[in-house]
């Protein structure tokens, strides 16, 4: 039980978030929403609650990493510890294949014209994009042209290797893989070059620790989203997001209503503040920096797209294929990596 | 109350753990033994897998093998400064006391991310050697088990250090005096009287540090990195990633039963060095 608790800590640690809880109200409604420990847990406290309040609903916050969320529900059997998921795509089909969101009306949110078309479907709805590609330090290597360049000496040394765990190293692998030659089905080119560089590569590990070695110097190279880049910069770090030749990727972060909430009302109201345009406005500038899926809303520098109607030109995964063999791939990976 | 009755103080704590520890382990147990986390139909399959897999068990090696090497940096250090603690006077105790206790007031989190910046590239240590001179290049401390075992003594000292000066302070200093008399050397009175005397809190210091230090999930995991295998990456991998819930308990069984036995046998000796 300590190391579970040590496990959420750290998230806590990593973005330096206090975590305070919202006090019930004596009126209205209360509702506990699942939200990223970190960056997510203070943009939403801020932003998203006060919007809330306003409308009669104290949201409580419970601060967990996508597949601690999927672990939390299934281990509660059908009495949910929240009434809102927020999920990237790996986590959402495992949600959706262990029945834990309620069926979900689209039309019952009043700003659904404002997402770009399919983003919201019997599932959930799309609240954030996320782009991913290759973050460098700009005064230590030369700008990385693609995924392979990464497996060139240069970068090998100074490079931060995470594993299949969770979705934007993924897609990460997956893309290096194909820039080797492989693909969704074949990712033996990707292990047998994993396996050549593994002596030299400076970091291999925990996703969430990678920010803190990149700020260190222990890495200059490392594969993440733009958030993280533009993160790290406004807090005076040398950091540059390089999109690779064969695109950026991206994939949406989407929120789910949870079978068996007793709060639906209040949870539609909440997704549906979420993907308004003022939330999502304030969402994508400093020090918050999430890509907007709201039409209106621009999305900010680093982020290379003027619009989210702009996400049909970035490379795209279908986790319905990757879920069933990703387990193996985190196998082989442990394996290639332990040596 | 009678001493027949003074059993009844522990109830409420052996209810506690009835309720919230043996009833959850029976839980982990069973659904290693289960086809799903439904627990409906029954299965040697996560066995098999956990046992029966060179790399599982070469993670049982190497999370004792850890254990092991931290119980002995740790105490490297620790016998030294007890033995000072002991010999030094009132104030320079009440130091070494707060001294060892200090790192307990800090989170495990935050003593862990301090170690990436001592043992980075970048990193304190690695700035002295190539400052004066010692070396050139940077020599690869983060993500290597030297390195996580460096750590590990500093985050796992006051578990050592602790019950040693404990067992010390119990010493008679009379003894000390009687051992001298009789014609002992300084190191015979320490090697014939004060270590096995403080043997007991050596071994429980041990018992604490080798749990701790095997189990250390974060530290292992960020100073230690994907390119070390240890078990309780591997059962958190198995339980929050992969959805494998029986495989993920009977390695977490695995974990607690070869920690276990290592401290049982610690404790074993613990009790023979204690009625010695």
């Amino acid at each position: 039980m300590t190391e579970f608790r040590r496990r959420h800590l750290l998230g806590a640690a990593m973005a330096g978030a206090a975590l305070p809880f919202g006090g019930a109200r004596a009126q209205g409604t209360t509702m506990t929403a699942a939200v990223y420990p970190g960056g997510w847990d203070e943009a939403l406290r801020d932003v998203l609650a006060p919007r809330l309040r306003e409308q009669g609903i104290t949201v409580a916050f419970e601060p967990l990493f996508a597949v601690d969320q999927i672990a939390k529900a299934r281990a509660a059997r059908g009495n949910p510890p929240f009434d809102v998921f927020v999920l990237d795509p790996g986590p959402r089909v495992s949600g959706i294949d262990f029945g834990l969101f309620e069926t979900f009306d689209p039309a019952k949110l009043s700003n659904l014209g404002q997402l770009p078309p399919g983003q919201a479907d019997a599932q959930g709805a799309a609240v954030a994009a996320q782009v991913v590609g290759i973050a460098y330090n700009p005064t230590k290597v030369p700008k990385p042209k693609g995924w392979a360049d990464l497996f060139k000496p240069e970068y090998v040394s100074k490079l931060g290797l995470t594993g299949f765990g969770t979705t934007f190293g993924t897609i990460s692998l997956i893309e290096m893989a194909k820039a080797l030659g492989g693909s969704v089905e074949n990712m033996d080119p990707l292990f047998a070059e994993l396996r050549r560089i593994r002596p030299s590569v400076a970091a291999v590990g925990q996703p969430a620790a990678m920010p803190g070695m990149f700020q260190q110097g222990q890495i200059d190279v490392m594969y993440t989203n733009t958030y993280t880049v533009t993160l790290l910069r406004s807090r005076g770090v040398n950091i540059d997001f390089a999109v690779p030749e064969t695109g950026a990727a991206a994939f949406m972060t989407t929120m789910h209503i949870a079978k068996g909430s007793r709060n639906i009302d209040a949870a539609y109201k909440y997704i549906d503040a979420m993907i308004s345009t003022p939330v999502q406005a304030a969402l994508s500038q400093a020090p918050y920096f999430f890509v907007p899926v709201n039409k209106d809303v621009t999305p900010g520098a680093d982020v290379p797209m003027r619009s989210i109607s702009e996400i049909g030109n970035f490379v795209t995964h279908d986790w319905a294929k990757i879920n069933p063999v990703r387990p193996q791939w985190i196998q082989r990976f442990n394996r290639e990596m332990a040596g | 109350m009678t001493e027949n009755g003074v059993w009844r103080l522990a109830l409420p704590l052996a209810l506690a753990q009835m309720l919230f520890f043996v009833a959850p382990l029976l839980l982990l147990a069973a659904t290693s033994f289960a086809t799903d986390e439904n627990l409906r139909a029954w299965s040697l399959r996560a066995w098999r897998d956990a046992l029966g897999d060179d790399f599982n068990i070469a993670s049982v090696i190497n999370t004792l093998r850890l254990g092991a090497l931290a119980v002995l940096a740790t105490a490297v250090f620790a016998v030294p400064l007890a033995l000072v603690h002991m010999a030094a006077g009132p104030t320079l105790r009440r130091v070494i006391l707060i001294a060892a206790v200090l790192p307990l007031l800090t989170s495990v989190v935050v003593r862990t991310f301090a170690w990436i910046v001592i043992l980075g590239r970048e990193g304190v240590i690695n700035a002295t050697l190539q400052g004066l001179g010692i070396t050139s290049a940077p020599v690869p401390l983060l993500q290597t088990e030297h390195g996580l075992i460096l750590a590990l003594t500093q985050i796992e000292m006051p578990l050592m250090l602790l019950p040693l000066l404990a067992a010390l302070a119990r010493i008679d200093p009379a003894l000390l005096d009687a051992s001298a008399s009789l014609g002992g050397s300084l190191f015979r009175t320490l090697r014939k009287v004060v270590l096995p005397m403080a043997l007991p809190g050596l071994i429980a210091g041990a018992t604490l540090v080798f749990a701790s230090a095997a189990t250390a999930f974060i530290s292992q995991g960020v100073i230690g990195g994907g390119r070390l295998n240890y078990l309780p990456a591997q059962v958190w991998q198995q339980a929050m990633v992969v959805f494998d819930w029986p495989l993920a308990a009977a390695l977490a069984i695995t974990l607690m039963g070869s920690v276990l036995v290592v401290a049982a046998a610690l404790s074993l000796l613990g009790a023979k060095a204690r009625h010695a």
